[in-house]
């Protein structure tokens, strides 16, 4: 393993190349993913070396360009579609939802739809109620599709490239605020498997089960906690679907509380869930409620000063994990 | 249809009951309210009655058993009826709901006796049962709340034998932590390996095996030190006028009257005074018991027993005589029945035939206080300003301060110690 660092964005184009140059197979079609390199400049450079036949600018119609991405996945290409706002996924539920998970089930396994979806989540990037929403609960909810939600450089390599490598349709969310943060990733080839969760952090008071950017959160707060005497578990599912069900349920019997963050809205989100997962598997072992930190259940708004206040923060985390463990 | 003989729960927390031994055969023909069964409860052996006249048969519990509460272990077929008939549902005489079943559990009823309008017995049902039939009313007026304990203090109390409903709880409203429950054992495990290990030179004896009564009874005194905050109110009383007493009612009666049967009588009545030496505290609240049932500290061979004097209040002298030879002498041959441990709101302990001057007791959970009773003897006193001597008795009350303060003892402590020095006033 090299030492060497790259940032969220360098990760997943650095996984992206390798891919295409690995398959030929692979191609990225999208708006602005060829000469502008995606908005978060997260494709610079692509366009260059693999040329237009293989990074397809599109015009801006998501149910047009995912449409034709399912179409090509099922005679035998592996896209990468671009829907660079995860708000935009809505325009392309149909061809999502409807066909690439339900084709290979339809087809009596015949047929493979092997697509990638990246698509982005994430507030506090001052981009309004129709750009700013963590939808990730709406795809995880769908049988027939994988979702994963890389927290950092590292994850978001080698998360992207098992997606590409899956012969079923895989949706990843990459969090729009992380394309900036550094962190080692290895030169070398290498995967994530899908459904293994993480442990970023041992603790043994209490489970904190995060995802995507909040897993930094998560790991501020558990600090924090540590500042008062409570050793706090930090684990990243990495997956919501397959979920790494086994992972959550022993640590939360280890520490016997939990509490699950996630950016996505609080109600029927992925945090009810991961919570109820937790309090089947763990029941007997737990000494409190599980608790669930989710984004408000409001449209993001565009006030910076209101629009931080509907997305966990690390105080909150401390807070809710500190009135667990009795010590309020 | 045969009848179900299932294995009683005695207490809240009692998940499992043993069975002994069978004192009637498969075949046997058993008259309703005859003994057929022993069974090795938490805290005592007791045995299990017929509950209806016939043929024993269909016995799935062996001797050495340990069966879950509430499970048929054997059914009485009536005379005439087919034999080995079909039995009825083992788990349960009538339908119900998981968690109605396991509040029936905790609350020790007879699902059988639990009326229900939708054909299947409800949470609500039972509890309604429970409130009907109960002896205590909480504070709150609410009668026999379930207590708030976490999903992991109530296995670990579970798995300790622990009773959670006695067990302070340290959580939000009152709930009971696994904290709480570990805060209220002995951390045995704990004892370094050093420690364990022998001094050179001393000699070690490997301890004879603890009893089941053993065990509960060191796990009950553990639970009631550690979460029950105790303190102790201490009175030397003149008892010439109990001593004459003694020699009148023994005379009068014939009976074989004891001083605890007289104090039991003397208690009796200053509880009806002070009824809040007759409670507990349960979840937060102050649960007020009706009925003045008095427990007796008895020891047996292998621990401590509190079998119980029910209604004490309403019995005579020699009613309460009887009834205390009865039940010691039950308590000592291990034939207590369930019944008999069950329901009680205050404790005697009487170590005056030991020749103890005086002693603290720990208080008997979940009740507000015990009475610590030292011997009679003849000691020097001020009597109208001169050393005089007389014969008097220490009483020590020790005292539950969650649900009994100093001042409200004392009132209790005094009235007592004044009917014992006049025994008279019960007449007033």
């Amino acid at each position: 393993m090299s030492e060497r660092e790259l940032t969220y964005g360098e990760a997943v184009r650095e996984a992206l190349a390798e891919e295409m140059r690995r398959d030929p197979r692979v191609f990225i079609i999208g708006e602005d993913v060829a000469e502008a390199g995606h908005p978060f400049k997260v494709l610079t450079g692509l366009v260059q070396e693999f040329g237009t036949k293989r990074i397809i600018d599109t015009p801006i119609s998501e149910p047009g360009y995912a449409g034709i991405g399912v179409g090509a996945a099922m005679t035998g290409m592996r896209p990468v579609v671009d829907v660079m706002f995860g708000d935009f996924i809505t325009l392309a539920m149909d061809q999502i939802v409807n066909q690439a998970a339900k084709v290979h089930y339809m087809s009596g396994g015949k047929l493979k739809v092997p697509i990638v979806f990246r698509t982005t989540l994430g507030a506090t990037r001052r981009s309004a109620a129709q750009h700013s929403q963590s939808l990730h609960a709406w795809v995880s909810h769908i049988p027939g599709l994988k979702v994963a939600l890389p927290s950092g450089p590292y994850e978001a390599k080698g998360l992207m490239k098992t997606a590409i490598r899956d012969d079923s349709p895989v949706v990843i969310f990459e969090d729009k605020m992380m394309y900036r943060v550094k962190g080692p990733v290895p030169a070398e080839d290498y995967t994530i498997p899908f459904g293994v969760a993480e442990v970023k952090r041992a603790g043994t008071d209490i489970t904190i089960v995060a995802t995507s950017s909040m897993v930094a959160v998560a790991l501020g707060a558990a600090k924090m906690l540590e500042e008062i005497g409570i050793s706090a578990e930090v684990i990243d599912p990495r997956t919501t679907y397959p979920l790494d069900k086994q992972a959550l349920i022993d640590s939360a019997k280890k520490t016997s509380r939990a509490i699950v963050v996630d950016e996505g809205y609080e109600r029927y989100g992925t945090t009810a869930e991961i919570a109820s997962v937790i309090a089947d598997g763990a029941f007997y072992f737990l000494d409190a409620p599980v608790k669930r930190i989710g984004a408000m259940d409001v449209p993001v708004p565009f006030s910076p000063v209101l629009e931080d206040l509907t997305v966990p923060s690390e105080k909150m985390v401390f807070e809710a994990a500190k009135a667990l463990c009795g010590k309020a | 249809m045969p009848t179900n003989v299932i294995m009683p729960a005695l207490e809240m927390a009692q998940e499992t009951g043993k069975v002994l031994k069978w004192l009637k055969s498969p075949g046997d023909t058993v008259a309703k309210g005859e003994s057929i069964v022993e069974i090795e409860t938490d805290k005592v052996t007791v045995e299990i009655e017929a509950p209806a006249s016939g043929i024993l048969r269909d016995v799935t519990a062996r001797a050495g058993d340990v069966v879950p509460v509430g499970q048929t272990i054997a059914l009485i077929f009536a005379a005439g009826e087919a034999g080995g008939a079909s039995p009825t549902p083992a788990a349960a005489p009538a339908k119900a709901s998981p968690l109605a079943r396991k509040i029936a559990e905790q609350h020790g009823v007879d699902l059988a006796r639990v009326k229900t309008s939708s054909g299947r017995i409800e949470k609500a049902d039972v509890l309604a049962y429970v409130e009907s039939h109960s002896t205590s009313t909480a504070a709150d007026g609410t009668a026999a709340r379930l207590s708030a304990a976490s999903p992991k203090a109530r296995r670990l109390a579970t798995e300790r034998g622990l009773d959670i409903t006695v067990l302070h709880g340290s959580g939000s409203g009152g709930a009971v932590l696994a904290a709480d429950v570990a805060a209220a054992t002995l951390p045995a495990a704990q004892v370094p390996a050093a420690a364990a290990a022998a001094a050179p030179g001393v000699a070690r004896v490997e301890a004879p095996g603890v009893s089941t009564v053993w065990r509960i009874m060191a796990e009950r005194m553990t639970t009631s030190w550690t979460t029950a905050p105790h303190f102790y109110l201490v009175r030397e009383v003149n008892v010439s006028r109990l001593v004459s007493w003694l020699e009148k009612a023994r005379k009068q009666t014939g009976a074989h009257i004891t001083y605890t049967d007289l104090l039991v009588r003397l208690v009796a009545a200053v509880l009806a005074q002070h009824p809040r030496a007759n409670a507990s505290w349960k979840n937060g609240a102050i649960v007020q018991n009706t009925d003045i049932n008095i427990g007796l500290a008895v020891a047996i061979d292998d621990g401590l027993v509190v079998p119980v004097l029910h209604r004490a209040g309403t019995l005579s002298l020699p009613e309460i005589a009887t009834c205390r030879e009865d039940l010691v002498g039950r308590a000592q041959a291990g034939k207590l029945r369930p019944a008999d441990i069950q329901g009680g709101g205050f404790t005697i302990s009487n170590l005056g035939m030991y020749g103890v001057d005086a002693f603290n007791a720990i208080v008997n959970p979940p009740q507000a206080a015990i009475l610590a009773v030292g011997r009679i003897a003849d000691r020097v006193v001020a009597l109208n300003g001169q050393p005089a001597v007389q014969p008097t008795m220490v009483l020590t009350l020790s005292c539950d301060h969650r649900a009994l303060d100093g001042a409200r003892g004392a009132q209790f402590l005094g009235a007592l110690a004044d009917l014992i020095e006049e025994p008279l006033a019960l007449l007033v």
